[in-house]
């Protein structure tokens, strides 16, 4: 019989447990290697249970944290025996994973024999080896061309390294030495999970832990049903596009049929476009990831984001679509795209049901990454843009956040100093304001995108690729607000016609002191147009934020 | 006789401390005037001289020196009650402080709006002007642009401007040619320039600081001439100095330029003090742990010092200057207990304030507090409130603590001993963040307990994190003011190394040390003729990393030709402390050079006498108060303590504007200096 939890018991526990995963987080941060996690923090981190229950997460990368559970299901499912001091990793999609950039560490955590929790911690490597550097290959017909696969393995077996095995994965990798740091870091992070969990073991008992544990749960399952159960019932649909594959289909559907009845909703996905034959498709931990996190969008932002407040949550979707791709599939755009028209499909649907909490679009993601040399130093440089941030959407709260990322980043990416970036890169930052203009309109107005003008300082020619979307499809306004305008970027070479960037393409050339002309998307605007007040819009007005969608940043006066 | 004096502006009270020649200590508690700080300033300085036995004249004309530690730049901050700013910046870039690089708090709330910026758009204005990142000039200051920026900001009525240019760390001449101008144009105007207040690469960091600069700067300066010319009238003719955020002082001209330097000028105080402590106690590594009404602030002793940062952030802006590393968290006495709709008991961090207060202060406040929880549980007395000038209503308290015990099924004492175990996880949670997070075990410190809340929590806090020594000092309740007096004069400056991806080179490092003690030693000596040392540091990194280490540079040999390997050996060591690891064949990044001059002043104060060997006392009285089961405990008068007395918890310490709670188990020990000194069982 598991013992009797009083709420201050509980209180304390969940307290515990978030701060645990808090630590973790810092301790990543300040130890990783790579750009992409110590500065632009592409990682996240959990604690699930051995059945893939998700008990507590830190606030990082929403669409890294409900693809947890399904990779947790994972490791189960591979190892008969796992022992104290193993730690397995994985980023296959096809055995847990969400794409092969998404590397994922975990840690059993034991009280004396019984094996209890797993600390997780995911992180977005900068190179997984394969056809392109960086992981993003839009050429990809198949997943062999998108980087190195790694099933559930382990890597430390009873705390001993398998350094057979590191050596392996590291000599399928570009950096190498930037790898082996990051993995450090990440491995690291784990074990500090453990040490705390292992003293809220032995200050409690397992025991108390593991039944406070079910009322945290069955807590978050409550406070998430007393909110679900205020919407209106009914079977709502919504939609939302792809631009294209990079393949030659354009305008992919993505199809959400949620039914919400008392305090329960299922969203179906089953209607949606047929799988491709580029690295758009989702894979399944990553469907399941993008349909929590429109949920999580939609609940209240202080319920725990655990197990239990998913539990009114069902999933349907088929494999062979769009967002369930058949194994072999490329799916390296997935966490991106379309995670981000999955969200949007759900929460336009959802629009019927609450519109006070649904929120129109975010932005969508459109990378570039440079190859070239650095003629101050004479060495290669790989760039990759996290300037230029595209608009959050507008909601019933207010206008939408400027220049704040995507609906699977919310605000978690961090774009960097520009002093620092041209210090680092051959590159001149010539203008980086907001983009007058881009917000859709309504009642409150999409964020801003950004209007960035970048030249190019090599004295030799660079390669540039892009991954991305977004480019004919803007963040979609909501409950009569207008869509946010797309992502339009250019090349301006001299000497040729300025020529419009694909979202997906490879072996782009850029010369010397030719410019990037980079228009990032605002977000939706959310309500009617007519309902925006006067003085708001003398406000906009006033800043510049409207007049028109500016090419440079002459309009202040 | 001659004084010092302390002054620490609080949210609720302001405390002050006089010191004598023989280190005798007296202090005086005053109700603060959030309207104008110094009307709160003066009546306390009578309350002091009454205290004395003296008129506030023959007081002030026999002080030499007034420390100041003051409010006024972080309530405007915290209120958003400064200038009306504008921006004069590069064309092109005027967006900076609006896209806070693209990051947002609460991942999970996307239906706030965004904040306001502290310069709305209307008032930023791009100038032609560009740096590149060597420091050459790519397009000229442009004069017209320069003249339309400037009608610009005559027309949009701004009281204060920032100026902030890319890459002027490397090169301010743009910045002064236009600040020159502008001070000839807009004579009225306070300006603020960037390569003044903080001359570092990192341009949101850079213009965000440089903006509060401008935004407090004139509210600083008033207050402080205001204060300057009271004192004045009243008859001081010493020095008034103001506590920095780094926890140094300096005279008010230089906190009047650098105003956004004094936004942690109250919490710097008590960090002064802990450090003052750590030194008289003998024990190096304390965790100063200051628990008032509204909030905690909780800061690092460590081997003697306490850490400086520059990642700081106040009421959503981002201020660069190097302050002291403190973690401010909204938990104190006046925190409100809630039920959430999941039935989960949360304290904080909304808070009752001083108005309406806890609902047993009697003014209409009905929200359970943890005061409230404190005085059901026994652990306040009541009738002997603020040396019972404002005795509590304990039926209001009770009342309040059952409405949280019905919603959560609990008794009342239930409730009450659930509220203040939240609140001491949270402040636990803080000291794990400012220990743990620096690769600091707590388990191996001391708490060092001060403010007028701690006493009553420091025990279960200190328990949480496995801490086995509490120290409180007699000073307790304005330990901020009485560590002001222990303060050093501090000028600090610091510079980016531009390397073009080469490694610095010896003559490099030289010249630019060289050139920065030059700066700083110039103006600590324009204030201070006494003795002054120079600190020098480095912030350094990997080639790939993100984060710069602040590693010391005191003690090398600057002569040798292995300067530079010297100063890279310590990063690597400095690395391998922090993160458990060294790369020694990776380059190292000089980022920026750092010097601190700091003049010391002469010291007054108290020594540590040994204690005689430990003998009981007699407790003042005995009540009923909850520990683990109402139990009759002896209460003792901190006052009547007398060094070497020593006894036993379960019991109660109380003076006149603190109260301590000791746990069954735990030992007391009175000191050499009469303060407690808590073992834990």
């Amino acid at each position: 019989m598991s013992p009797q939890i009083d709420p201050i018991t509980r209180s304390v526990v969940q307290h515990r447990l978030s701060s645990i995963v808090k630590e973790m987080g810092e301790a990543m941060l300040r130890t990783s290697y790579s750009q992409i996690l110590n500065s632009s923090r592409d990682f996240s981190l959990g604690i699930c249970d051995t059945s893939g229950r998700l008990i507590a997460q830190a606030d990082h990368i929403p669409v890294h944290v409900g693809a947890l559970p399904w990779a947790t299901l994972a490791v189960e499912a591979r190892f008969k025996e796992i022992r104290p001091g193993d730690v397995i990793l994985l980023n296959d999609p096809y055995h847990g994973g969400s794409h092969l950039p998404d590397l994922t560490a975990f840690v059993p955590i034991f009280d004396r024999e019984r094996r209890l929790l797993w600390t997780i911690v995911r992180a977005h490597q900068s190179d997984i080896g394969g056809a392109t550097h960086g992981g993003y290959n839009p050429a990809a017909t198949e997943i062999f061309q998108e980087g190195l696969r790694v099933p559930p393995i382990k890597l430390y077996e009873g705390g001993r390294l398998r350094d057979d095995l590191l050596d392996l994965l590291a000599l399928n990798i570009r950096n190498p030495r930037e790898f082996r740091g990051d993995l450090a870091a990440m491995v690291g992070a784990a074990h500090l999970g453990e040490r705390r969990l292992s003293r809220l073991f032995s200050e409690f008992g397992a025991p108390v832990v593991e039944a406070a544990v079910e009322t945290i749960l069955d807590a978050a399952e409550a406070q998430t049903r007393a909110v679900v159960s205020t919407w209106k019932d009914g079977v709502f649909h919504g939609e939302a596009f792809l631009d294209d594959d990079g393949h030659g289909r354009s305008d992919i559907r993505i199809a959400a049929k949620v039914t919400k009845s008392g305090s329960d909703i299922e969203v179906d996905l089953s209607e949606s476009d047929p799988q491709s034959t580029s690295f758009v498709n989702s894979s399944h931990a990553n469907m399941q990831a993008a349909v929590v996190m429109a949920f999580a969008y939609l609940i209240d932002a202080e319920i725990p984001k655990n197990a239990g407040a998913l539990r009114p949550l069902k999933v349907v979707a088929k494999q062979g679509t769009i967002v369930w791709a058949d194994p072999g599939r490329p799916v390296t755009l997935c966490t991106s795209h379309p995670s981000n028209e999955i969200v949007e499909a759900i929460i336009k649907a959802m629009s019927a049901s609450c519109p006070d909490r649904a929120m129109a679009g975010w932005g969508r993601r459109f990378r570039i990454a440079i190859q070239g040399e650095d003629p101050r130093s004479g060495r290669n440089f790989i760039w990759h843009l996290f300037q230029a941030r595209p608009g959050g959407g507008a909601s019933s709260g207010g206008d939408g956040w400027s220049s704040i990322g995507e609906w699977h980043t919310v605000g978690g990416i961090k774009f960097g100093s520009i002093e620092v970036a041209e210090v680092r890169f051959p590159l001149h930052f010539r203008h980086h304001e907001f983009r007058a203009g881009s917000g859709g309109d309504g009642q409150f107005r999409g964020g801003l995108g950004v209007a960035l003008d970048l030249v190019l300082e090599t004295a030799k020619p660079a390669l540039a690729n892009t991954a991305g979307d977004g480019a004919r499809h803007g963040p979609c306004g909501m409950l009569g607000g207008e869509d946010g305008v797309p992502h339009d970027y250019r090349l301006i070479s001299e000497g040729r016609a300025p020529r419009v960037l694909k979202t997906k393409e490879v072996g782009i050339e850029i010369r010397p002191n030719d410019c990037l002309e980079i228009r990032s998307s605002g977000g939706g605007g959310w309500g009617p147009p007519a309902r925006r007040s006067s003085a708001a819009r003398q406000r906009d007005r006033e800043q510049g934020l409207t007049q028109g969608v500016a090419a440079t940043g002459q309009d202040w006066r | 006789m001659t004084f010092t004096i302390g002054v620490d502006v609080g949210g609720t009270y302001t405390d002050l401390v006089a010191i004598d020649e023989s280190g005798k200590a007296v202090f005086a508690k005053s109700p603060s005037t959030p309207l104008d700080q110094s009307v709160g300033v003066m009546a306390g300085l009578d309350e002091l001289a009454r205290r004395l036995k003296l008129t506030r004249a023959d007081m002030l004309g026999r002080t030499d020196r007034v420390v100041h530690g003051t409010t006024v730049a972080t309530n405007a901050l915290l209120e958003r009650k400064g200038a009306d700013v504008a921006l004069l910046t590069t064309e092109g870039h005027r967006d900076v402080i609006e896209m806070r690089e693209g990051l947002k708090g609460d991942r999970y709330d996307l239906r706030s709006p965004p904040p306001e910026p502290l310069v709305p758009r209307q008032r930023r204005f791009g100038v032609k002007e560009r740096l590149k990142p060597s420091g050459d000039i790519v397009t000229p200051l442009d004069d017209r642009s320069l003249g339309d920026a400037i009608d610009a900001i005559r027309s949009s009525n701004a009281r204060s401007v920032a100026v902030c240019f890319l890459h002027s760390y490397l090169d301010p001449v743009h910045e002064i040619t236009a600040v020159e101008r502008l001070a000839r144009e807009l004579p009225e105007l306070s300006i603020s320039r960037s390569s003044d207040v903080l001359p570092q690469i990192k341009e949101y960091e850079r213009v965000s600081t440089t903006i509060v600069n401008a935004y407090v700067g004139p509210l600083v300066r008033h207050y402080l001439a205001n204060l300057e010319r009271r004192l004045k009238e009243a008859g001081f003719k010493g020095n008034l100095f103001i506590i920095l955020s780094h926890g140094g002082m300096a005279p008010v001209e230089e906190a009047s330029r650098l105003a956004a330097g004094t936004v942690l000028s109250g919490p710097a105080g008590g960090v002064s003090g802990a450090r003052r402590c750590a030194d008289l106690l003998g024990i190096p590594d304390l965790v100063p742990f200051d628990m008032g009404g509204t909030s905690t602030d909780i800061s690092l002793v460590a081997e003697g010092r306490a850490s400086l940062s520059a990642d700081g952030m106040l009421a959503g802006q981002r201020i660069a200057l190097r302050s002291l590393d403190i973690v401010s968290i909204a938990a104190g006495g006046g925190s409100i207990a809630s039920v959430d709709s999941g039935r989960t008991l949360r304290v904080g961090p909304e808070s009752a304030g001083s108005v309406p207060g806890p609902a047993c202060y009697g003014n209409g406040g009905a929200a359970a507090t943890v005061t409230d929880a404190n005085v059901v549980l026994g652990y306040l007395d009541a009738t002997a409130f603020m040396g019972g000038q404002r005795p509590l209503d304990s039926t209001a308290a009770e009342a309040a603590v059952d409405r949280v015990a019905a919603s959560l099924g609990l008794s009342r004492l239930q409730a009450a001993a659930g509220i203040t175990r939240m609140i001491n996880l949270k402040m636990a949670d803080g000291i794990r963040l400012m220990t743990l997070r620096r690769g600091v075990d707590p388990r191996r410190l001391a708490l060092l307990s001060f403010g007028g809340a701690a006493g009553l929590h420091a025990a279960e806090v200190a328990r949480e994190l496995e801490i086995k020594r509490i120290i409180v000092p007699t000073a307790a309740s304005v330990l901020s003011a009485w560590g002001m007096l222990t303060s050093d004069l501090r000028y600090e400056v610091s510079r980016t190394h531009y390397g073009a991806g080469a490694r610095i080179s010896t003559d490099e490092v030289r010249a630019l040390f060289a050139q920065l003690e030059q700066q700083a030693a110039g103006r600590l000596r324009s204030w201070f003729d006494g003795p002054m040392t120079i600190e020098r540091s480095a912030e350094m990194r990997y080639g790939e990393q993100i984060f710069e280490i602040d590693v010391a540079l005191d003690d090398l040999d600057w002569n040798a030709t292995s300067l530079v390997d010297q100063i890279e050996d310590r990063f690597h060591r400095c690395h391998e402390e922090l993160y458990t690891y060294a790369s020694r064949d990776q380059e190292v990044v000089f980022v920026n050079a750092r010097v601190a001059a700091v003049g010391e002043v002469s010291r007054r104060g108290q020594d540590l006498r040994p204690a005689p060997s430990a003998h009981a006392c007699t407790p003042r009285t005995t009540r009923q108060a909850f520990f683990g089961a109402w139990r009759e405990v002896p209460v003792y008068a901190l006052d009547a303590l007398q060094p070497g007395h020593a006894f036993e918890g379960p019991a109660i310490v109380e003076a006149e504007t603190t109260t301590v709670i000791i746990d069954a188990g735990d030992r007391v020990t009175v000191n050499g200096l009469g303060w407690l000194d808590i073992a834990l069982g």
